[in-house]
């Protein structure tokens, strides 16, 4: 939130101003939300093209429901929220149309895991293993820091979930990214 | 040669993720998406408002429609049961006459 110095105006007022219609004021929201925002659907969706669709449609909803937000509530809390769904509509939509069937076992040829590269590959792989929510729990948490609770109101769970959840992403992850490696 | 497990720890696990999901750091990338979602809310706002004004025009359209049927129908109503009436009424004559022809004969 822009702190009200200088003459800046806070967060609450352009929310207000966007609210009575000033598009000067939704781009000011966008231009505050939208690098969060994005990593918040990055997080649900498997890809960077997804997650600017993601986030595009979001604001959009933002845009659409602005009247019935309560300015005297946290605006990021609510702006994400509106973002995981938009991005889990979008996972949806996505599986709908693929209906792609994964391999049980990923097979990728054993290299030094020192590697980054190889890491990287196999954990995209193993990312496609997790459950959607599983999979926004762990890198909300993990990559953006998000607390439980946080996390929680974010995707619409319980607090006990999430932490259930990340529990289980982890495991599932660390096993999938098990390499038994032979040494002379 | 002997076997080893190396399984990520929980902290090259989250640096794994974080390399992962690094987000853009162009400035000029947030600025290109800015544009875009703005162009996306405006269209998004412009359908709204064309479908709404279509709804607006549609409403009148739909009530008029409606008073319409109502006439039609109570017209249909209205002028459906004498006709039948009437016909019921030439049928008795009939079958009366018939029954006095009838008793006059025997």
């Amino acid at each position: 939130m822009r702190a009200p110095i200088d003459g800046a105006p806070t967060e609450r007022a352009i929310v207000i101003a966007a609210q009575h219609g000033s598009d000067e004021a939704f781009s000011a929201l966008v231009r505050l939300h939208q690098r969060r925002a994005y990593s918040v659907v990055r997080a649900i969706v498997l890809s960077h093209e997804d997650a600017e669709d993601a986030v595009q449609e979001g604001f959009l909803h933002a845009h659409r429901a602005l009247d019935r937000f309560r300015p005297d509530q946290p605006f990021g809390a609510w702006l994400y929220r509106i973002m995981a769904n938009a991005a889990l509509d979008l996972v949806r939509r996505r599986k709908v149309r693929d209906a792609d069937e994964l391999p049980d076992n990923i097979a990728i040829p054993f290299r030094d895991p020192a590697e980054s590269g190889e890491l990287r590959e196999r954990l995209t792989e193993a990312l496609r293993h997790l459950t959607d929510r599983q999979r926004a729990v762990i890198v909300l948490h993990d990559v953006e820091g998000f607390t439980h609770g946080e996390i929680g109101r974010t995707l619409g769970i319980p607090e006990g979930t999430a932490r259930s959840d990340l529990h289980h992403a982890r495991a599932t992850l660390r096993r999938l990214l098990q390499i038994i490696r032979s040494t002379p | 040669m002997t076997d080893h497990r190396w399984t990520p720890s929980d902290s090259e696990l989250s640096d794994a993720l974080r390399k992962h999901y690094t987000a853009p750091s162009d400035p000029g990338y947030w600025s290109a998406l800015e544009a875009r979602i703005l162009a996306h809310v405006a269209r998004g706002a412009h359908v709204e408002r064309w479908w709404s004004a279509l709804v607006e025009m549609a409403r009148p359209a739909l009530a008029a429609a409606v008073i319409l049927v109502l006439v039609a129908g109570a017209a249909v109503i209205s002028a459906g049961p004498p006709s039948v009436t009437t016909a019921a009424r030439a049928s008795s004559v009939a079958d009366g006459d018939a029954t006095l022809d009838y008793m006059l004969s025997h």
